[in-house]
């Protein structure tokens, strides 16, 4: 009798993340056409109109920037967390986090020079994250609570506290009842690059390099990698690997709550339940397909910025712009499923 | 016309039965039968075969050849579930209580449990012979270790099992308990009739627990049912341990002052269990001093107070005369001490980090500027260890599971000894190597005793602790049983150490 098993293989390629990235692309739009064409659509025809209004002139290109820097940036702080091998799943709250630090100390900070103050109130949306995720990291290096729990349901708790702040203290009394804050003064928003890019762009460019240093060229990250490695090892090693983690979990949200910052100080310009359209999940698969890779993670979070941008042009001709969310989530999908068969192969045994 | 049966003697009879993993023979040829009412002991050292034939007899494992009788029937195939309705218990030793269900519920869970109706009397019963005053609505989680393997125990009599196999269940218990242990035993066999299999290392144990005795060697039954109390303790040692070769290496040797002493050190477990006792050593520069004993007798334990892994000890540690007691790894590391653990993925090496990553252990600090790692330097580092250690690997960026057990144990020993320390412990540091790197291995420990290192070798291998020690100590519960100078090596008393008789 034969038995089939799977076995890792003891060889895998370098670039076999970024094959399965591709094939999980070719699915992902394989599946969005099926799609399109179960609903009478021409798939060519909504692809190429896609292509067209989110990177076809500058202006819808600074658009889809604009959209791929929250993902960016919660998808960096997320691989720099999942550098020990911890999983964020509240970059979402973080987000929103980062942008009610940064209204916190608009509303009761003035500085006359603006942009001293927009530094400031970056900073604040850094740390808003940072603290945001707080709670997750105390309870997973005292009590080893599952941070993946936590994280998650933190998203639950600051979205509850963005309603009560929206409709309640912080409501603006000109927004004709729409729950939201009151609109920031212009002269903290972030200043324009060309057409409609926002400078908060160069920022993520900037984080892209700091993530990458901290990951892979610094001691900091070494001691990640070996304390997500094994816990043991790193005792062994002199790492004090429940430390390391706690800040590495520290910086993670902060990068997401900078992403909610800039979100706030570029685009919304006001806190509102909308600030952030699960840019925290969709950053989470920006980096999973990547294999947490900051570089990947900056290339990537441009696609999907502008698959998300060609979703929403897609509406006017009457296509729903969840499309976009399905070739997101596929990719994804498709991206694991063919990286299982880079990393593993079926093997026959003889059965003795 | 019918066969006619004599009546056997043998409630179980094992007829040769083999079996091998892979390329490994774990049992060859062996004969095993048991009689009613005998608590029988299982000898063998570690990786003698003695796991592989219980988990034949409780069904887990097919025995490749060979046939099993039970009470005159030849049991084709035996599964979990036949071996349980046929009599055969085994209590394992981790337990397998549910510790959220009480004490009645972990008894009547099993299926073919038979005392479902007097439960009461029956519990009443058995907890007497086991002097366990517990109420049967207790919680597991409630209860001490000792308490637990009696709940254990119990649920083979609740099962009705004739054949209770018991894995050194004296390795959890206290001195008191193992007394106490011994008489439910004897009244079990006696008054109940039911045949115990003990697998211990204690001779001691063997001989106030059993009446016959198996011995298995590396898959062979070397003895078969010979009477616990016509045989001496030093009959049994030569069975269990066999010939050994004397391999001699050139031990002559100026030896220095001592490098590592270890002071009075004591330790003891969550539970409050005595893990070492009072254990004091010294080691000289140019000496390596063996560590004989049976595995789980304090010697991770011990290797990881003196390398800084477990802190929460009593007693003193002391490298090139600094007082390290107070002190983490990374002063040991500082003062050259090197640490080989027993477990080479998971500790030395840290799984699902590349080549590069796991040879900068020791010495990345050596790469570091202010925040900084210098890739270039653990680059260069990597490939001098790969040269000089003859090390095979794919690439830096490899993950290091895709290395060779050999080869991985090189670049872990090749991190630890490249820097010349001034202490090395060297925890099993050849386990399932083959010969070649065996060798290459023994090569290097001895060239650092030479180049004047102070090195402390745990081995369970024997060849290996006589060939390349100067002084050999014997840890057995927790303490140092005995000490052995080069001259008075022999297999003998060291086996008899081993298994805790300090003649």
């Amino acid at each position: 009798m034969n038995n089939y098993i799977l076995s890792k293989k003891l060889k895998t390629n370098e670039l076999s993340t970024f094959y399965s990235f591709l094939f999980g692309l070719l699915i992902a739009f394989f599946i969005g056409s099926i799609i399109l064409f179960l609903q009478s659509n021409n798939p060519l025809e909504v692809f190429s109109l896609m292509i067209k209004l989110s990177v076809g002139s500058l202006n819808s290109l600074s658009n889809s920037l604009n959209k791929a820097i929250p993902l960016i940036l919660a998808g960096l702080g997320i691989s720099i967390i999942n550098s020990v091998k911890l999983w964020n799943i509240g970059a979402e709250g973080q987000i929103f986090m980062g942008a009610i630090a940064l209204n916190l100390v608009y509303i009761n900070v003035t500085i006359g020079n603006s942009n001293l103050f927009i530094f400031i109130l970056l900073i604040s949306g850094f740390l808003g994250g940072s603290f945001c995720i707080l709670l997750p990291a105390l309870a997973k290096t005292l009590f080893g609570v599952n941070e993946i729990i936590t994280t998650l349901l933190t998203n639950y708790i600051v979205f509850g506290l963005t309603i009560y702040l929206v409709n309640g203290v912080w409501k603006d009394p000109n927004s004709l009842n729409f729950p939201a804050a009151a609109y920031i003064d212009k002269s903290v928003y972030l200043p324009i690059v060309t057409s409609k890019l926002s400078s908060g762009f160069l920022i993520c460019i900037l984080f892209t390099f700091i993530a990458y240093y901290l990951k892979e060229k610094s001691v900091f990250g070494y001691e990640l990698r070996i304390a997500g490695g094994s816990e043991l090892t790193a005792l062994y090693a002199g790492i004090k690997s429940k430390q390391v983690a706690f800040i590495a979990m520290l910086i993670g949200g902060g990068f997401a709550g900078l992403a909610g910052a800039i979100e706030l100080l570029s685009q919304t310009h006001r806190v509102s339940t909308g600030l952030s359209q699960g840019f925290g999940y969709t950053a989470i698969i920006v980096a999973a397909i990547t294999g947490m890779r900051p570089i990947g993670i900056f290339l990537v979070g441009i696609l999907f910025g502008a698959l998300t941008i060609g979703g929403s042009v897609i509406q006017t001709i009457g296509v729903s712009s969840y499309l976009a969310e399905i070739i997101q989530a596929s990719t994804l999908f498709g991206a694991l499923i063919i990286q299982f068969f880079f990393n593993y192969e079926i093997k026959k045994v003889e059965n003795d | 016309m019918y066969e006619i049966y004599s009546m056997n003697k043998y409630l179980l009879q094992v007829n040769n039965i083999s079996k091998k993993f892979g390329n490994v023979q774990a049992l060859n040829k062996v004969n095993f039968s048991l009689e009613e009412g005998v608590v029988y002991g299982l000898l063998g050292e570690n990786g003698a075969g003695k796991s592989t034939l219980m988990n034949i007899l409780s069904g887990i494992y097919m025995p490749d050849s060979g046939s099993i009788k039970i009470k005159d029937n030849l049991i084709k195939k035996l599964s979990p579930e036949i071996a349980s309705n046929n009599g055969i218990g085994m209590v394992h030793q981790e337990f397998r209580l549910i510790e959220s269900f009480t004490i009645k519920e972990n008894l009547i869970l099993s299926k073919s449990n038979k005392f479902q109706n007097n439960f009461e009397q029956t519990y009443k019963k058995y907890s007497e012979i086991f002097a366990l005053n517990l109420k049967s609505s207790k919680y597991i989680f409630e209860l001490s270790v000792g308490e637990k393997q009696k709940v254990e125990i119990m649920k083979l009599l609740f099962n009705n099992s004739s054949i209770m196999l018991l894995d050194e269940p004296t390795a959890v218990l206290t001195p008191q308990e193992t007394q106490q242990l011994k008489i439910s035993l004897e009244t079990l066999s006696k008054s109940e009739k039911k045949t115990i299999v003990l697998i211990t290392h204690k001779l001691k144990e063997i001989r106030e627990f059993t009446e016959k005795i198996y011995i298995l060697k590396n898959g062979n039954m070397v003895a078969e049912n010979i009477n616990t109390n016509e045989t001496k303790d030093i009959e049994l040692i030569q069975l269990m341990m066999g010939e050994f070769n004397r391999r001699e290496i050139k031990k002559d040797n100026i030896k220095g002052k001592a490098k590592l002493e270890v002071k009075e050190v004591s330790l003891y477990s969550n539970q409050n269990l005595e893990i070492l006792n009072n254990i004091s050593l010294e080691i000289k520069s140019g000496e390596i001093l063996g560590v004989a004993g049976v595995s789980g007798n304090g010697q991770v334990e011990l290797a990881n107070v003196i390398c800084g892994l477990v802190k929460n000890y009593k007693g003193s540690i002391v490298i090139s005369n600094k007082d390290v007691s107070k002190k983490g790894v990374k002063t040991r590391k500082k003062l050259k001490l090197s640490y080989i653990p027993e477990n080479r993925l998971g500790i030395g090496l840290a799984p699902g980090v590349s080549v590069l990553d796991n040879s900068a252990i020791k010495e990345y600090s050596k790469a570091r500027y202010g925040p900084h790692l210098s890739s270039k330097k653990l680059n260069t580092y990597l490939i001098n260890l790969i040269k000089q250690f003859a090390i095979k690997a794919p690439n830096a960026k490899a993950e290091i599971s895709t290395l060779s057990g050999g080869n991985m144990q090189k670049l872990l020993m090749g991190r630890e000894l490249i820097s010349n320390p001034d202490v090395i412990v060297a925890s099993q540091p050849t386990r399932g190597l083959d010969f070649n790197a065996v060798e290459a291995i023994h090569e290097l420990l001895v060239e650092k005793r030479n180049q004047g290192s102070s090195i402390m070798l745990f081995s369970e291998d024997l060849d290996e602790l006589f060939k390349l020690s100067d002084r050999i100590i014997v840890m057995f519960e927790g303490a140092i049983i005995k000490e052995f100078s080069l001259e008075e090596f022999s297999i003998d008393k060291l086996g008899l150490a081993m298994a805790g008789i300090n003649e």
